[in-house]
């Protein structure tokens, strides 16, 4: 009996079709390029694509409460572009510092993002389209047209250079807090609470503006990290870095079955489907696909895997139906 | 009631009309203030200067009509820029493979057209999908098909240039794409805000579960609105070629923002069964208007996009404002 | 009622501060780009065609278009200009579009069409997709060249080519062959598949490598793309020193794809060998002979000198002294006298700045604070 259930909770788990959907193409890329499953190549797919994991969860966050943010890659590049210039002009050059500075500039635009969404009750998809453009134009602004460059961020890029543990640590330590936080604690119900029903949520004592100002402040305070973190990976600052790859970030969230109305979805699912996103962008220019058709590729894979996770969806749903009646 | 237009069946029927009317007031307003703005700061802001400036623009208005459709049903598309590649792409290599002028202009819209219904299938198809997620996809793969015909070099000339430049023609100092804006107007806020179609459409967008039991065809409705709107961009895209003269792969990209954004100024909530399409088009305007204006002083262009970003959020903030200040009043 | 007045009113209120706030960043913008919008306005009462072209460049308006905001390459292009055009007393009006697009730049030239300006220099984001504004733009009697991108030469008088196609193409497979030591395997990272400059480059290392015995023992593995984006350039360089274990030497000639491949290579103590075209202040991090470095040598062009000739080419096309013919010739003030080519094709003219120059680990120091 308790193993029938046991099954049935698997089965029954949103995340195991999303597993099924990972093994599938990672078998299909293996097939492809036998030396894909290296440690090198594992670690290089974290590496390149820690930003998108980073705020992954926090655009997480964002949608269980049923909003979005796609202003986060421009509050990337204003915190990104803000800490390669105080190093440029030689103002600061200490790396928990920066951290800190840029964290707390993704938090400020962050929580400017969340007080009008929550106290002006506008549409989160146009206040963080407004603060898209605002950010990305202020990041332009102060770079004066300069880029902060190699020699501009030498010691300071140490920390994500290819073989450093520093991205994998930030990485890990992100996922875990935010794994306990969602799953443990209040705040991380209240979240939920807010996504599922907001009225029902406010009726028992859960202060919504505040919950939604917060997920916001969050998920720009990510941004802020990612905008360090894409410095130090990289080793330069530009303001038009990341452009567009919002669309990956909410893509990723959308694959690990975050459900764009609110009140669904996981830590777990989350990465499930920034490690999808994150192995298309690897496997594609291994696997021998000419470099003008990767980005059709591309499409069409995201959209198959959502629409592949659909269908399972439709029959586990279907299954576990029957299994009732019978 | 309800029958005399669209907006008595937003979702707060109470002082709509009078909430909506004094929006688009305020739209004109503000529109008017472009202008003197734009008189006051360059001496180059004539109407002869003004209209041609206009003219890069004006395609993207086709497709505010459609995306006003969409956002009213509550969904949003944005692959629009994305058609608008495709589209313009394969008109160029159409033509200069031979094929006569009409007979690529109508395949321009055409391909829109297929795009638009492969959106709207996949959207009423997957229903549980967001349809973000969805057009997100479509995105990718339909600049992706552009890439890949357009090859290594990535552009395409359109040779005959003389054909398509027909299009750019004006009368008077009013470009063709002007009346089309009109007429495309007229057509659409008459649709939207006059007939059942349209009604339809709120209906869905306030609430789908109910318009559904009250026997409206929603998936139907909907991928009618997708085919509607890849039509527009396909016409966007032919219209935009007579101003290019050719296509790469970075045509049309962002067009998806700016035409949201012209929505959403002119009073249309992404959230589904409010607003109307005057607005929008007043909004494209004023938009429009200012990018010139500010474009005639050699603004700092990142500075015009903060600017406009600033008036996105201003706007969709006035309503809120205005409701703190207004409550005692309401009461008596 | 009430609610309509006050609405009214607020609406007003709203149309004001826009106003205000548009008006006091108008007034300051200007300073920033240096081309006050009172400055520009006598110069459209000058305008009409004909009159622009008067002898004196103190009277005209000199436009630059660069390809994008927020590039150090574009800017210098840009400084250059603004310093010639400054010293002969002309009006400079340097926009940087908002996006790397064509469509972008359109809106940008329709409105110097509107503003009545004597020349527009472009650095153009597309070859084709510019050539309707640009005709928009000759009819209203404004002179039109191009520097660094070019675009179809019946839309232009003449091209400002910062390297001659052959010799870029020629100096780079010459520092492949180098670097391989005559014989192996090399790839080349690059920008967008649509980039001009680098598509013809790449299709001169080509053709000089098949057309010459010298170089059979080199092997192009694959041209990738890593679209001027750092992490795309990153995960493509990767994938080509995966791909490829035999992989001798990268090439990437775009300054984003160097600088990513750079790194990559010296973060990973990898053995391939890396050149290409980079900006000095970008590289000098890499750049070094010992095996710590990731980079020998590679080459660039001043491009404020590029910015400087595409300044002169546009005095001497207002001037009336050169009208875009082959044969034209001129003098760029100090940078000498230069005269117009023919392309490969024969479909216009263009003007050669100079031969690339080598930056190497005795150079780099001095260049990397220049540019």
């Amino acid at each position: 009996m308790k193993e029938k259930s046991l099954w049935k909770k698997i089965t029954g788990s949103r995340e195991v079709s999303l597993v099924i959907v990972l093994i599938v193409l990672l078998a299909a890329v293996q097939t492809l390029s036998p030396s894909f499953l290296t440690a090198t190549n594992i670690a290089q797919i974290f590496r390149n694509n820690a930003l998108t994991m980073l705020m992954a969860l926090g655009m997480l966050c964002v949608m269980l409460t049923g909003g979005i943010d796609i202003s986060i890659t421009s509050t990337l590049a204003f915190s990104g572009m803000t800490i390669g210039l105080l190093q440029k002009y030689d103002i600061l050059h200490n790396t928990f510092l920066l951290f800190l500075i840029g964290a707390v500039i993704g938090l400020i635009c962050g929580s400017i993002n969340g007080m009008i969404v929550a106290k002006g009750k506008v549409a989160p998809i146009i206040c963080t389209m407004g603060f898209m453009y605002i950010w990305r134009g202020m990041a332009y602004v102060i770079s004066n047209n300069a880029w902060a460059s190699g020699q501009d961020v030498a010691g300071f890029s140490d920390f994500g250079k290819d073989g450093a543990i520093g991205p994998y640590i930030i990485l890990i330590i992100a996922y875990i807090i935010f794994f306990v936080v969602m799953k443990w604690t209040k705040f991380g119900r209240q979240i939920y609470a807010v996504g599922s029903n907001k009225e029902a949520a406010a009726i028992s004592g859960i202060n919504v503006k505040k919950t939604i100002t917060s997920v916001y402040a969050i998920m720009g305070m990510l941004a802020g990290l990612a905008g360090v973190l894409s410095v130090s990976i990289y080793a330069s600052a530009q303001p038009n870095m990341q452009y567009g790859k919002e669309m990956d970030v909410i893509a990723a969230c959308v694959i690990g079955g975050v459900s764009m109305s609110g009140g669904r979805g996981t830590v777990v699912g989350t990465f499930l489907g920034a490690l999808i996103i994150a192995i298309i962008a690897k496997a594609l220019p291994l696997v021998g696909i000419s470099s003008i058709a990767q980005n059709f590729v591309k499409g069409v894979i995201i959209l198959a895997v959502v629409v592949l996770n659909v269908i399972t969806q439709r029959t586990m749903d279907k299954q576990n139906l029957s299994r009732r009646e019978i | 009631m309800a029958g005399k237009s669209g907006r008595e069946i937003s979702a707060t029927p109470k002082g709509g009309i009078t909430k909506i009317l004094s929006w688009e007031g305020a739209l004109i307003l503000v529109f008017i203030a472009v202008i003197i703005l734009g008189k006051s700061i360059s001496p180059n802001y004539t109407l002869n200067n003004v209209l041609r400036e206009m003219q890069k623009y004006l395609p993207e208005i086709f497709m505010m009509f459609g995306m006003g459709f969409i956002l009213v049903l509550g969904d949003i598309d944005i692959s629009v820029g994305s058609i608008v590649c495709l589209c313009a792409t394969l008109t160029c290599i159409a033509a200069n493979a031979g094929v006569p002028f009409i007979l690529a202009a109508l395949l321009c819209i055409l391909i829109g057209t297929c795009c638009g219904m492969l959106n709207g299938f996949l959207a009423t198809k997957f229903t549980e999908l967001p349809t973000m997620i969805i057009t997100l996809g479509t995105q990718i793969i339909f600049r992706g098909i552009a890439e890949m015909s357009l090859g290594s070099g990535g552009s395409v000339s359109y040779k005959n240039s003389k054909d398509i430049a027909v299009l750019a023609k004006k009368i008077g100092p009013f470009p063709i794409s002007f009346f089309l804006v009109i007429i495309l107007g007229v057509v659409m806020i008459t649709v939207l805000s006059r007939t059942t179609f349209g009604r339809k459409l709120y209906a869905i967008g306030s609430n789908k579960t109910a318009s559904y039991y009250a026997g409206i065809k929603v998936q139907r409705t909907r991928f009618l609105c997708y085919t509607i709107l890849g039509t527009l961009a396909g016409l966007c895209a032919l219209f935009l070629l007579s101003a290019l003269y050719g296509a790469n792969t970075t045509t049309g990209q962002g067009f998806e923002m700016e035409v949201i954004a012209m929505c959403v100024f002119g009073g249309i909530a992404t959230t589904g069964g409010k607003g109307n399409l005057i607005g929008g088009l007043i909004a494209a305007f004023i938009i429009v208007c200012l990018r010139i204006a500010l474009g005639q002083i050699n603004m700092n262009t990142q500075l015009i996009l903060v600017i406009i970003g600033a008036m996105l959020i201003v706007s969709v903030l006035i309503p809120q404002i205005k409701n703190a200040l207004m409550p005692k009043k309401q009461k008596v | 009622m009430k609610k309509r007045v006050i609405s009214i009113v607020l609406s007003a209120v709203m149309a004001a501060a826009l106003l205000a706030g548009c008006a006091s960043t108008g007034s300051s913008a200007p300073a920033a780009e240096s081309a006050p919008a009172e400055e520009a306005a006598p110069a459209e009462e000058a305008a009409p065609s004909e009159e622009a072209a008067a002898p004196e460049a103190g009277a005209a308006t000199y436009a630059l278009i660069t390809k994008s905001a927020g590039n150090p390459y574009n800017e210098k292009e840009a400084e250059g200009f603004q310093e010639v055009i400054d010293a002969m007393g002309g009006t400079c009006i340097i926009q940087h579009p908002e996006a790397a697009t064509a469509d972008a730049q359109i809106a940008v030239i329709q409105s110097l069409i509107s503003q009545g300006v004597s020349s527009i220099a472009i650095a153009a984001n597309d070859a084709n997709a510019l050539s309707a504004a640009l005709q928009e733009a000759a009819d209203a009697g404004i002179k039109i060249c191009t520097l660094d991108s070019d675009v179809v030469a019946d839309s232009r008088a003449t091209f400002c080519n910062q390297a001659g196609v052959q010799e870029v193409g020629q100096a780079l497979i010459d520092a492949v062959y180098d670097l391989t030591g005559g014989e192996g395997q090399y790839a080349i990272l690059s920008a967008t598949s649509q980039a001009t400059n680098q598509n013809a480059w790449i299709d001169s290392m080509k053709a000089i490598s098949e057309g010459d015995a010298k170089y059979a023992g080199l092997e192009l593995v694959e041209v990738a793309y890593g679209d001027d984006e750092p992490q795309k350039s990153t995960d493509q360089t990767q994938a080509l020193l995966q791909k490829y274990p035999d992989l001798k030497v990268i090439c990437a000639p775009t300054t984003v794809g160097i600088a990513a491949a750079a790194k990559v290579l010296q973060d990973q103590g990898s053995s391939v060998v890396l050149t290409g075209l980079g900006l000095p202040s970008e590289m000098a991090e890499y750049i070094g002979a010992d095996d710590a470095h990731s980079c020998p040598y590679m080459f660039l062009w001043n491009p404020i000198d590029l910015g400087r000739l595409a300044a002169y080419t546009s005095i001497a096309l207002v001037n009336g002294d050169i009208t875009g013919a082959v044969g034209d010739s001129f003098t760029a003030g100090d940078m000498g006298d230069y005269t117009l080519t023919g392309l490969a094709d024969g479909s216009g003219s263009e003007i050669i700045l100079g031969p690339p120059f080598q930056f190497n680990p005795e150079n780099i120091d001095e260049w990397k604070s220049v540019y």
